[in-house]
């Protein structure tokens, strides 16, 4: 049994969740928070007929557990609704195969890698863009991200990191293999100038988040469980498993305990991301790196909902704030509205940029050359809603270092 | 992480403490689990402590205090849920402004009362059938129970004072010192000439 | 001059509804009065089992034979009002199997199916159990809502012509050359009638005795606690010889667990509040049921009278069906036009009224025969909320059946009791059907208030919206209901019970 299922009595009604949550604002069927977790929940405990379609519009953003003064895990409570109820109210045919499509990174990713070119001309054509929004429901609006020719694991594994005697493992996750190689390279490159070598994983899977989303959450389940063999191995040989995106380390600390019932406790303190990790190894001194003078950048922080969740932006504004010649704002916390695949959907593109209208506002305004976030599918909204350019910290801070 | 004052909490009382604090250009952080009630009367849910951290307070929202560390008696460091004890919360002075029990800065059980986060000394009635008065309008007992301080303000920890802990708001019992603002900032401001 | 009735009716629990209903179906004109709400008294303060009479079948065949016919007829007529969740009788090590073996042999005996279940198979149906256990018996036990069982007896009789005067004492009962005619109200008025059934429960003997008649009744009060959702999805009691505490109780959202069994006198059955040591004894036991239960949110703490009866002197056995007590006042006491029937069980409660209308019937030379066990109650047609229904009216689907085509969710769709899912038109239809002075009436016709909150969030708005159907001002209401929700959360004040507690004060004394 989930988590989700055993807090449901600490909610008070108190509604403070009702306060934040952004679907709410912008779509009156969906009920909120409080209603579709734990008040929903005593009554699907009954009854799974009282299980309530309207959950689809959950952003499993979990800013409602970032407000909830009792604790209660009222997304991980919706999650586990949707995976355990929502298989008997899910539409058959083609809505599946545009969520099997959207739900699988890594598969279509390797697919497309090889022939990039073509796919991204291919996605980007008008015609296709306007089939793929009538047959398979994908918003015209929205761009796919690129996929890259060159995959991060095959242009890895030409870099020699023998050198080294103290290594930290990566978990380059499926958007800096197939579509965003750059994002691993800089990781890779500011280890090295730290002084450690980087391994990959045994064996890397997607962390699971769009299957999750998406009701796949038996397939979820079994990438998780290769992924957490493979930390384990990783961490028992004493070093540390870091990131370069929030949504996947998130998913991995805390969706596969509370959602999918994975037991990561083996590996959860050691894994984090990047910017926390470098945070703490440069403060305490145990690792130094040497600064361009030459740097300047206007950088507007944009913390993701699930950076929130994991309270660690302290860490990547910290690190952004020690780059000599950088000037941060740190905008204040509002949620995209893109919620990973949710926004790529026909029928959720309004509700994602009305979502997202509060934030898009605040880059305008901060007059920023750059926005920094921590998640992948925040730069692609931020970068398609406000033509701003989005870079992670890590490559902020690649940028900024002398190598 | 290093701070001149960590405060417990982002309700009414603490986040009156962080802003004066701030004001008076010290380092502050807040610990804020979860909102406070006082969010409904505020111009949208998180725009108190948004102001907080535009005047440079460092406010970790949503995130647990967990467990104090002390040193004969001063508490050293605070460990939080999100951060970990990798990241030791570290200040001069602590003020515990997490509430009564609504905000869980009480817990009880069927027989106890406790603070959670540095164990502070909590008067309350050892007879759980006073708690509560039968009518519901009367003035609740269970409004007076609260963590206990000396007369300067300093929290009780098995009956001795922490010299750099504080409370303020609605966790003190009925009769204990609230945290001074005014002349722990004259004080602090005397100390650095 | 004013009509005469065949039959009043005094009491407003389930035996008097049920009786009214039967007394309508066979075409008697009848009235029942009832000095507060209906199901206001021990009929909505106990556990809501509807026994599969596994529980007597070691000690009272004919009690449990009876139980399991009625089980059985309620599952058809009052679909809307019975949970069929099946019951677990667990065994756990210091109960022993021997008590098992004979309780199965029992069972069988009555009529009851009674399957016995290996521990693993059991902890699989039902794993919020004792996992100590060691052997389970499956029986037929299910779940009952008193107050919709008793709204829908008192709806099906005003549909055949009944009539129903709440809150309305009785007085006394008038008695003509030594014959009771009628009763007296407390306003004074005089309602004739060619029977008197008395139905009310532990007062009756009160009653009884204005009109010369000596009724024995010892008072049982039994306290249980309610916890703040289903913790299991079945009926789980201990197989062994009944004891305090042992039957947990899945309810519609939340779980019952009860109960204690203590004599006490009779004048103290006006106020009756689970004590802290009740409380105690309670949850000490019902964690060896279930453990989950020590750490699992209670919402409140109540306690009920059972209607015991002093067993009649020898000789006059026949009428005193064990548990289940009918009196003829004219053969036993020589006082013509009243009759009593008290004792038995919510489950019985039908049987009862058909004993209590049978008698009736007699002396009124009526040859009408009983319906009650072959026609649906109202709202038991067999409508079933389902994913294709609005959300916001699927719980009161769940409730009331194919009646919501008498809500109109068109105009008060809106849910104003967030945790029971209950809407303004709901609450309009309840008004209406039923009448109430205030929310604490409404909430025994909606669950309105029954949830976790306790009506801490949104009693304001009920109130609100009930001021208006009742044209009085919110505030009364707000204080009453919160007043009466007060005392059963008061013996249950630590945890997140205290949580809500400080909550509801605050939010109700607006110092938020």
């Amino acid at each position: 049994m989930s988590i989700g299922s055993v807090n449901l009595e600490q909610c008070l009604k108190c509604n403070l969740c009702t306060l934040v949550c952004p679907m709410m604002e912008v779509n009156p069927d969906y009920p909120g928070p409080k209603k579709a977790g734990p008040d929903g929940e005593r009554y699907r405990l009954k009854d799974p007929a009282f299980f309530d379609y309207a959950l689809k519009y959950c952003l499993n953003c979990k800013r409602c557990e970032v407000a909830c003064p009792s604790d209660v895990h009222i997304g991980d409570m919706i999650q586990s609704a949707r995976i355990k109820y929502g298989s008997q109210a899910k539409k058959k045919g083609l809505r599946s195969l545009r969520d099997w499509t959207l739900a699988s990174t890594d598969l279509v990713g390797s697919i497309s890698s090889p022939v990039a070119p073509i796919v991204n001309g291919v996605l980007a054509l008008r015609p296709v863009k306007a089939v793929m929004d009538g047959v398979l429901a994908v918003d015209r609006h929205r761009t796919f991200p690129k996929y890259s020719r060159q995959k991060f694991v095959s242009w890895f594994r030409r870099q020699d990191q023998s050198a080294f005697d103290r290594f930290v493992t990566y978990f380059h996750g499926c958007y800096v293999n197939y579509n965003y190689p750059d994002l691993g390279k800089d990781f890779v490159r500011l280890m090295n100038a730290a002084g450690y070598g980087v391994h990959l994983l045994e064996k890397e899977k997607c962390c699971g988040v769009a299957l999750m989303s998406n009701g796949f959450a038996d397939k979820a389940r079994r990438q998780g469980a290769v992924n957490l063999a493979s930390m384990r191995k990783a961490v028992s040989a004493g070093e540390q498993v870091l990131t370069t995106s929030s949504t996947c380390t998130f998913t991995m600390r805390d969706e596969y305990p509370d959602v999918l019932g994975l037991d990561n406790s083996a590996v959860r303190d050691s894994l984090m991301l990047a910017t926390k990790w470098l945070y703490t190894k440069l403060s305490s001194g145990e690792i130094h790196l040497k600064f361009r003078k030459d740097f300047r950048m206007k950088v507007a922080y944009h913390t993701a909902c699930h950076m929130q969740k994991m309270g660690w932006q302290i860490y990547s504004i910290a690190l952004l704030q020690m780059i000599p010649g950088l000037e941060l704002t740190v905008l204040d916390q509002n949620c995209c509205g893109i919620a990973g695949t949710f926004g790529f959907k026909k029928e959720n593109y309004g509700y994602s940029q009305a979502i997202g209208a509060k934030l898009f506002a605040d880059v305008e305004a901060s007059g920023a050359d750059v926005v920094a976030t921590d998640c992948e599918t925040c730069k692609w909204q931020i970068e398609m809603s406000t033509g701003k350019t989005v870079l992670n910290p890590v490559e902020i801070l690649a940028e900024a270092v002398e190598f | 992480m290093k701070f001149d004052v960590v405060v417990i909490g982002g309700g009414w009382a603490g986040r009156t403490v962080a802003d004066r604090l701030a004001g008076a250009g010290l380092r502050v952080c807040v610990v804020s689990e979860g909102l406070s009630l006082a969010a409904v009367h505020d111009e949208s849910p998180y725009s108190c402590l948004a102001g907080l951290q535009k005047k440079g307070v460092t406010v970790l929202r949503g995130d647990r205090a967990l467990q104090g560390r002390a040193d004969a008696d001063k508490v050293t460091g605070l460990v939080t849920r999100n951060l970990g004890p990798d990241t030791m919360l570290e200040a001069g002075a602590f003020v515990l402004a997490t509430g009564k029990f609504f905000s869980r800065g009480l817990l009880s059980d069927m027989n106890h009362i406790w603070e959670p986060v540095f164990g502070a000394d909590v008067a309350y009635d050892a007879d759980r059938t006073k708690w509560a008065d039968p009518e519901f309008s009367s003035h609740q007992p269970f409004m007076d129970f609260g963590v206990r301080t000396d007369e300067a303000g300093h929290v009780l920890v098995s009956g001795r004072p922490v010299m750099n802990l504080y409370a303020a708001g609605e966790i003190l019992a009925a009769g204990s010192k609230e945290f001074d603002t005014d002349s722990f900032i004259e004080e602090y401001e005397h100390r650095i000439g | 001059m004013q009509k005469e009735y065949d039959v009043i009716i005094i009491g407003g629990g389930i035996t008097g509804a049920a009786t009214l209903r039967d007394c309508a179906l066979r075409g008697l004109s009848c009235l029942l009065v009832e000095r507060g709400d209906i199901c206001d008294g021990a009929s909505g303060r106990n556990h809501g089992l509807l026994h599969s009479g596994a529980r007597y079948a070691v000690t009272d065949r004919e009690g449990a034979e009876e139980c399991i016919r009625e089980n059985r007829i309620l599952r058809r007529i009052a679909s809307n009002c019975v949970e069929p969740t099946e019951g677990l009788f667990i065994s756990l090590p210091e109960d022993g199997l021997d008590y098992q073996a004979n309780f199965i042999e029992k069972c069988r005996e009555a009529g009851i199916e009674a399957e016995p279940i290996e521990p693993a198979e059991a902890l699989r149906m039902e794993p919020a159990i004792n996992p100590r256990i060691i052997g389970a018996v499956k029986v037929p036990d299910a779940a009952v809502d008193p107050f919709r069982l008793v709204d829908a007896n008192i709806l099906d009789a005003r549909r055949h012509g009944a009539d129903i005067l709440k809150f309305t004492a009785v007085a006394s009962l008038v008695k003509e050359n030594g014959r009771v005619v009628g009763v007296r109200t407390s306003r004074g008025d005089v309602i004739r009638a060619k029977e008197v059934v008395l139905a009310a429960g532990i007062w009756t003997a009160g009653l009884a005795r204005e009109a010369g008649v000596n009724i024995g009744m010892m008072p049982s009060k039994g306290s249980l606690i309610i916890f703040g959702h289903r913790v299991a999805n079945h009926v789980i009691n201990r197989c062994r010889k009944p004891a305090n505490a042992d039957i947990l109780v899945p309810g519609d959202v939340v779980s019952v667990l009860g109960t204690t069994s203590d004599k006490v006198p009779i004048e103290s059955c006006d106020d009756m509040h689970a004590t802290p040591q009740e409380v105690e004894l309670l949850l000490r036991e019902g964690e060896q049921l279930v453990p989950s239960l020590a750490h699992t949110r209670i919402i409140r703490a109540y306690a009920g009278v059972r209607p015991l009866v002093v067993a009649e002197p020898a000789g006059d056995g026949r009428n005193v069906s064990r548990g289940i007590v009918l009196l003829d006042h004219e053969t036993r006491d020589g006082v013509p036009g009243l009759i009593t029937i008290t004792g038995g069980k919510l489950t019985t409660a039908r049987l009862m009224a058909e004993m209590a209308t049978d008698l009736v019937c007699r002396k009124l030379g009526s040859t009408a025969r009983c319906e009650t066990a072959t026609r649906c109650l109202p709202g038991s047609e067999g409508r079933k909320p389902g994913f294709m229904d609005p959300f916001n009216i699927r719980a009161a689907i769940g409730r009331h059946g194919e009646e919501v085509s008498r809500m109109d969710f068109d105009n008060g769709g809106e849910i104003v009791c967030e945790c029971e899912h209950v809407t303004r038109a709901e609450i309009e239809y309840a008004v209406k059907e039923f009448g109430v002075r205030n929310v604490s009436d409404l909430r025994r016709h909606t669950r309105i208030g029954m949830g976790t909150c306790q009506g801490s969030f949104c009693i304001k708005k009920v109130a609100k919206v009930l001021a208006g159907e009742l044209g009085v001002v919110p505030e009364g209401l707000v204080h009453d209901y919160l007043q009466e929700r007060w005392k059963g959360m008061t013996p249950v004040l630590w945890g997140d019970t205290l949580r809500e507690a400080e909550y509801m004060q605050k939010v109700n004394r607006d110092e938020i």
